[in-house]
């Protein structure tokens, strides 16, 4: 009986590390799929049977890559983008959230579900008079113009007042009563206990900035500012690609993603234990 | 209070040096009076990059700012563009057929007018007519022809010949069909890879062999005229008999074509350059045949894809511009160049050079550019209006009808009931 048990369990573990497995290959392939593409020939990439294994033509690639859109300058224009917008934009909405959330002001619920309903007007909508103004003050294909516009970005203001509504407001006020000044209550008391929403909301505004298409294609107008996605958007001719290229683009634009999100990763956890009324 | 205000001077510092990076802005506008800014997308930038070394010879110091751009994204570009008054937009711009007569009719100020710069006059013979009627409206040219996409089928010699099929036999697309059965049969490998709910270019080009589009002369829907029904029975029967593998997507189609899944292609000329780019190993295993006619003895020319240069009103530079693109688009040299990077071109002045009647390897031995120079001249004109996008949109609805079985008459009925409210005529 004992026995039978055990192999039932057994079994039952196989199964479960088989499915776990199948799920491991479903979401891993696609990275080795970019690596395989951006190691081989365009071409491999269309043979039958299919190549799935990493040629050595990753330099070459990478060479005619370069030559097409200059990558590193790519690289350096993406980060610096993203960069100060997170730091920027992560500034922008953790005072306001910690205003919304924490003060009292006339028309404050007012002026928050104005921020909550921009959420909803589509982005084309702005596209053009954004274009417009930028245009007119000259400010068309400057790294201030792909950074400016989405600073205050209203789903990153509504995730921090949900995180700063959930501290207790008991501390702040012991801490007025010792005689701390706004800014440093805000500085030293909240903001500490707060690493796991900032990292949260930094891997989000840094996501969407990396990942920001549509703007930078319009406001760009010269080579040597592409971002990530406009660059890798242009490798896209009517009647031929390049997916060497285009392979090894991605591959180059996913490791920062990456290593921001393991960096972060370590504050979800030391974060979790900061909080707490004792 | 030490830490905040480290971290706010930091913050102020960082705006100020992203707002102190546009030494690079006004791109467009400043430069010395000698350069022009261009948009292109991959295989055309070096083509215009040897124009522009050619007429440097004799302009000294003119040079190109190119912007490479990626199509479809560049539309976005220049549409957004284009709504701005034409701030931000280069002097020079590449478009291609199927776009060009909805910005002209949306934005007409926006382009400068060639006829009046006598362009018309002066080259209009040395262009196909379907091209130049295509760069017009109101009789006044707009825009500089630059490469086209003459149709003919290209299929696989080694199948063909393995079920026994003579490519040369086929001259309708009831002969066509009969070919695929064959295929179907002895070797279980697809006739066409149409992307049945997503692109209806075979339609299309069935509706430009036979005179007619998506609209008349007049610009009025014209999706259930006599030639449009058939065309979409064709469609139909190919899906219907299982010779179609409905490939979704550009990749999927060319994979397709790479990997043997699909025996023929009806297409433009410029795929010549995809398989030979996409499928290099496949060397003297394709061919190319004309269209097959609607009946016998039927026109077998058409044309899909294509594109044009124009020239941006907003530019300061218009007459430099002007010459320059006169110059690209009249050279033999520089539209020979365009040939070898897999361009076809449509200054017919050039099809008489040595390179049309030479054998390609590729395809065979065959000497296919002379075979699409020839079907080129009668290319029947196609009145794209500037709602042909939404016009596609309904057309490729109908042949997902059409493929699912729905009768194709009354599948364009519905697609031209849908079109004419869409367009509120």
């Amino acid at each position: 009986m004992m026995n039978t048990n055990k192999s039932k369990r057994g079994l039952g573990k196989v199964g479960m590390y088989a499915l776990l497995l199948l799920f491991l290959v479903i979401s891993i392939f696609p990275f080795y799929w970019m690596l395989v593409g951006s190691t081989n020939t365009s071409d491999k990439m269309f043979t039958s049977p299919p190549t799935l294994l990493p040629g050595s033509e990753f330099m070459t690639n990478l060479n005619n890559l370069d030559a097409t859109v200059g990558i590193w300058r790519v690289l350096f224009n993406s980060l610096l983008v993203s960069g100060v917008y997170v730091v920027i934009a992560l500034a922008v909405s953790a005072t306001s959230a910690y205003a919304f959330a924490k003060y009292d002001f006339k028309g404050k619920n007012v002026i928050f579900t104005i921020f909550i309903l921009s959420m909803m007007i589509p982005y084309q909508a702005t596209l053009i008079p954004l274009f417009q103004m930028m245009s007119s003050y000259n400010l068309l294909n400057t790294y201030f113009a792909l950074i400016a516009p989405q600073l205050c970005y209203p789903f990153a203001i509504f995730l921090m007042r949900q995180n700063f509504a959930a501290f207790p407001t008991e501390l702040m006020e012991s801490a007025r009563l010792d005689g701390a000044s706004e800014l440093k209550i805000f500085m030293k008391i909240v903001l500490p206990s707060m690493k796991p929403a900032l990292a949260a909301t930094s891997i989000f505004l840094f996501m969407f900035q990396w990942n920001n298409f549509m703007w930078p294609l319009v406001a760009i107008t010269s080579q040597d500012m592409y971002t990530f996605p406009v660059a890798l958007s242009t490798l896209n001719g009517v009647s031929f690609t390049d997916y060497g290229q285009v392979m090894v683009g991605i591959t180059i634009a996913t490791i920062p993603i990456m290593i921001f999100f393991l960096v972060l990763q370590r504050h979800f956890i030391s974060g979790m234990l900061g909080s707490a009324i004792k | 209070m030490k830490r905040a205000s480290i971290i706010f001077a930091l913050l102020l510092f960082a705006l100020a040096a992203c707002s102190g990076n546009d030494g690079s802005s006004e791109q467009n506008e400043s430069g010395d009076n000698n350069t022009l800014s261009v948009w292109a997308w991959n295989i055309n930038v070096p083509v215009i990059e040897k124009a522009a070394e050619m007429f440097a010879e004799d302009h000294p110091g003119f040079e190109l700012n190119i912007v490479e751009t990626g199509t479809p994204d560049v539309y976005q570009k220049i549409t957004t563009g284009l709504q701005a008054n034409g701030e931000g937009l280069p002097d020079v711009m590449l478009v291609e057929d199927d776009r060009l007569q909805g910005y002209l009719n949306s934005f007409p100020e926006a382009f400068v007018n060639l006829s009046e710069k006598g362009f018309a006059d002066d080259h209009m013979d040395k262009f196909p007519e379907y091209k130049t009627e295509l760069l017009s409206k109101d009789g006044d040219m707009y825009g500089f022809p630059f490469d086209s996409g003459p149709a003919g089928v290209f299929y696989r010699v080694d199948l063909f010949e393995e079920a026994g099929i003579d490519a040369n036999a086929i001259e309708t697309w009831d002969d066509f069909i009969e070919a695929g059965k064959v295929l179907r049969d002895e070797l279980d490998v697809a006739l066409t890879g149409i992307d049945i709910n997503n692109d209806d270019g075979v339609y299309r080009l069935m509706l430009n062999q036979q005179g007619t589009f998506y609209f008349d002369e007049e610009g009025n829907v014209d999706l259930t005229s006599e030639e449009s029904v058939k065309a979409m029975n064709v469609i139909q029967q190919l899906s219907e008999e299982g010779l179609n593998e409905n490939l979704v997507g550009w990749d999927a189609w060319i994979g397709g074509l790479a990997n043997g899944t699909v025996a023929t292609a009806p297409s433009g000329a410029w795929l010549s350059g995809s398989l030979t780019g996409q499928a290099p190993d496949m060397e003297g295993q394709w061919g190319v045949f004309p269209l097959p006619a609607m009946e016998e003895g039927g026109n077998r020319a058409a044309n899909l894809g294509g594109s044009n240069y124009m020239i941006s009103s907003n530019s300061e530079k218009v007459d430099l511009a002007y010459e320059f693109m006169e110059f690209f688009s009249t050279s033999d040299e520089v539209q020979l160049y365009a040939m070898e990077n897999g361009l076809f071109p449509s200054l017919n002045t050039i099809y008489t050079e040595d390179v049309f009647s030479e054998e390609v390897a590729y395809f065979n031995d065959q000497p296919i550019w002379t075979m699409f120079a020839d079907l080129i001249e009668d290319v029947p004109y196609a009145n794209y209006t500037g709602d042909y996008s939404l016009a596609r949109d309904e057309a490729t609805k109908a042949q997902s009808r059409a493929a699912d079985g729905n009768d194709p008459a009354e599948a364009l009925e519905e697609a031209a009931k849908q079109l004419e409210n869409r367009l509120n005529k």
